[in-house]
């Protein structure tokens, strides 16, 4: 390429455009099935326990990720959780600010082994803390369509 | 016996879904691209705006080839010979295909053909459809002519020559 030839105004760079015309539809499998279902329907949070290891998993899965043990019980693991660690977003997806900042977290719900990455709400982005007691706000029964929005957001609980 | 059968799943039909007997989330990602053309490529989608097809020569082993590029891959050599070539060209290899890029089934096949075009060096390839023509008909030899798009429909892609059509 010649000196002449370079191109010297960005106006000039050409570029193809295109859209990757992709989309999925994910099942949640028999376990998820299960536990969606009880949001949906119950506005109840299930876990899976597993015999051997005596821990109960929330989100639920068929088996004990420790001891490869079939999970047959599924308790009931109540609304409440705790901040196992947190973020305060103060940009939304698209990269401009967001005014006010939200605030996400992984939920640990008490008695139970993993958590929910959730929305914190009903909160002072400033007061947020790890360890800090929160519960689950669950949309009126019409709304919820099985899926982890059902929960709308998790907020302080009251002690 | 077979292995497969004896592994129980849990069968889900589309109407399961639709009906919401098995819960599924849904999500379209919103996956845009752009691609840089670089200057050869560039050029090309220029000129096919102006009606010409454009291909480049190399100064060492003088091939001329299509789609343009900036250096030739066979000797390494940067290339600055612009050369226009003809919309017209000999089919060199094609396709007959029932199936649309998603796999849904057509009626009416459609003709993916490799054709060399008049001016281009013996053996360079110019990707594109052959229409007009009946698919039982196509044979590798075939003298083919672009049919062009229309001067204001042309927006600079290689759609811009809506097919070659037989001579």
């Amino acid at each position: 390429m010649s000196l002449l030839e370079r191109i010297s105004k960005n106006i000039q760079l050409r570029s193809w455009e295109g859209e990757f015309p992709v989309q999925y539809l994910y099942t949640f499998g028999v376990a998820g099935e299960r536990f969606f279902r009880q949001i949906k329907e119950n506005a109840k949070i299930l876990g899976a326990r597993c015999p051997q290891c005596q821990i109960t998993f929330v989100p639920p899965s068929l088996y004990c990720e420790r001891c490869f043990e079939r999970t047959e019980d599924w308790v009931e693991v109540g609304h409440k959780g705790e901040v196992y660690t947190f973020t305060v977003c103060y940009r939304g997806m698209d990269g401009l600010p967001k005014n006010p900042p939200s605030v996400l977290a992984l939920v640990k719900m008490l008695g139970a082994e993993g958590g929910f990455v959730h929305r914190i709400g009903e909160i002072d982005p400033q007061e947020i803390k790890i360890g800090m007691k929160v519960e689950a706000v669950f949309k009126p029964q019409a709304q919820r369509k099985g899926s982890i929005l059902d929960i709308q957001y998790f907020r302080p609980a009251e002690k | 016996m077979d292995k497969s059968v004896q592994l129980k799943g849990t069968a889900i039909r589309e109407s399961d879904i639709k009906e919401g007997k098995v819960l599924s989330t849904q999500w379209v990602p919103k996956a845009q691209y752009a691609w840089d053309t670089g200057v050869a490529i560039g050029r090309f989608l220029e000129e096919l705006k102006g009606g010409k097809i454009i291909g480049m020569k190399c100064a060492r082993c003088r091939r001329i080839m299509i789609p343009p590029r900036m250096f030739c891959e066979l000797c390494y050599q940067p290339c600055r010979e612009w050369v226009y070539l003809q919309d017209w060209g000999t089919v060199r290899s094609f396709c007959v295909s029932h199936l649309r890029w998603d796999a849904s089934r057509m009626k009416d096949p459609f003709l993916p053909s490799v054709i060399e075009l008049e001016g281009s060096t013996k053996g360079m390839g110019f990707f594109h459809l052959t229409g007009e023509i009946d698919p039982k008909d196509m044979k590798i030899g075939l003298k083919v002519k672009a049919v062009w798009k229309d001067a204001r429909e042309r927006t600079g892609a290689i759609t811009d020559i809506r097919y070659f059509k037989p001579v």
